[in-house]
């Protein structure tokens, strides 16, 4: 950082106006997104951050769509020690474990619960319906951690 | 402004589970974690992921905080590795410098938009402490593009003659609030400039 002179009327109100426009350019929705966050504070877990999302490809790159469903869009979350793969489609959100545990997985916002699921052996879920709203998904395994998912914006 | 007191006490009624604690540091921080991503050259929505993840971690890491005061530093390394594993995750946006290794956090990046962030947190109170007046002048002026004279002479009902000597003392009281007083008496003395010969 180059070295201020306070007394220059030029170099003042230069500061001054970074300043100024520093807190401006901050959008009020980042401000309030941080402050909502503290809903999430009674929630012991491993946070698993979004590592792929194939809406980053855009349409060139579309998804493979499955035979059985077609998938809108599918993204990947992950931790140290988990992943978790999601597929939006029509019928529902489709997640799959990595490794696969048993355990309950949820669609949360920051006022409440959005849908409920039980995920299998195999670390399989299928979340009805699909929702419309931002959320993140809290898996709570039966023997294990309690994993949170960075936001999934539909 | 690292001892700041009001930090402190900000952070221990936010690890009690004091909202109004945890909105005040929000406001206060905000702007540093927004500055970085910034910095970075992520898009709007791409800092909105990283604010997230900063704050989650925030919370999860307050009760263990041992250092309020270390906050600020806390908040801007943590921020400059979200930007990173956003960076590397997507792969999207060239490296800001290709050669700097990217994982690599730079502390001095860190520590720079904390003393930014410090110093313009105090050039905004100080600013608030000026008469209202004062305070439309100087927002007048300091609009990007300026306000023209003529509109500022008649905004304000102020004759365009004594705009410059009116700007010159709102900079003057400006300087002379306790805030920035002790900021310029630090930098002084880091330059070895003579504090004492303020005109």
């Amino acid at each position: 950082m180059t070295e201020t002179d306070w007394n220059d009327d030029g170099q003042l109100l230069e500061v001054l106006r970074d300043a100024l426009v520093t807190e401006q350019e901050v959008p009020r929705a980042f401000v309030e997104a941080g402050k909502a966050a503290f809903a999430w504070r009674t929630i012991d877990a491993e946070l698993a951050a979004l590592t792929y999302d194939s809406a980053w490809a855009g349409l060139e790159a579309a998804p493979v769509r499955s035979a059985e469903s077609a998938t809108l869009r599918s993204l990947t979350f992950a931790s140290d020690g988990w992943t978790i793969e999601i597929e939006l489609t029509p019928e529902g959100l489709l997640g799959q474990l990595d490794p696969p545990a048993a355990g309950e997985i949820t669609a949360r916002t920051d006022s409440g619960v959005l849908a409920t699921g039980r995920v299998d052996e195999l670390g399989f879920v299928v979340l009805k319906p699909l929702p419309k709203v931002p959320y993140r998904l809290v898996f709570v395994a039966d023997d294990g951690p309690t994993i949170l998912t960075g936001w999934v914006t539909p | 402004m690292r001892d700041d007191p009001v930090v402190v006490a900000l952070v221990n009624r936010a690890v009690d589970g004091d909202k109004g604690a945890w909105d005040e540091l929000v406001e206060r921080y905000a702007p540093l974690i927004w500055g970085i991503g910034r910095r970075y050259r992520l898009t709007p929505a791409d800092i909105d992921d990283v604010g997230q993840g900063v704050w989650l971690r925030l919370i999860e890491h307050l009760p263990t905080l041992r250092e309020p005061a270390a906050l600020p530093g806390w908040i801007a390394t943590t921020t400059q590795r979200e930007c990173f594993r956003l960076l590397r995750a997507a792969s999207r946006v060239d490296p800001v410098d290709p050669a700097e290794q990217r994982d690599a956090v730079e502390p001095a990046v860190a520590e720079e938009e904390v003393l930014r962030h410090e110093q313009r947190t105090i050039v905004r109170s100080a600013f608030g402490q000026l008469s209202q007046r004062c305070q439309l002048l100087l927002a007048m002026i300091t609009k990007d593009p300026p306000t023209p004279y003529d509109e500022i002479s008649r905004q304000l009902a102020m004759p365009v003659g004594s705009i410059g000597p009116n700007r010159a003392r709102c900079l003057e009281r400006l300087r002379r609030t306790p805030a920035l007083a002790g900021l310029a008496d630090d930098s002084g003395t880091n330059t070895g400039k003579s504090t004492g010969t303020r005109r």
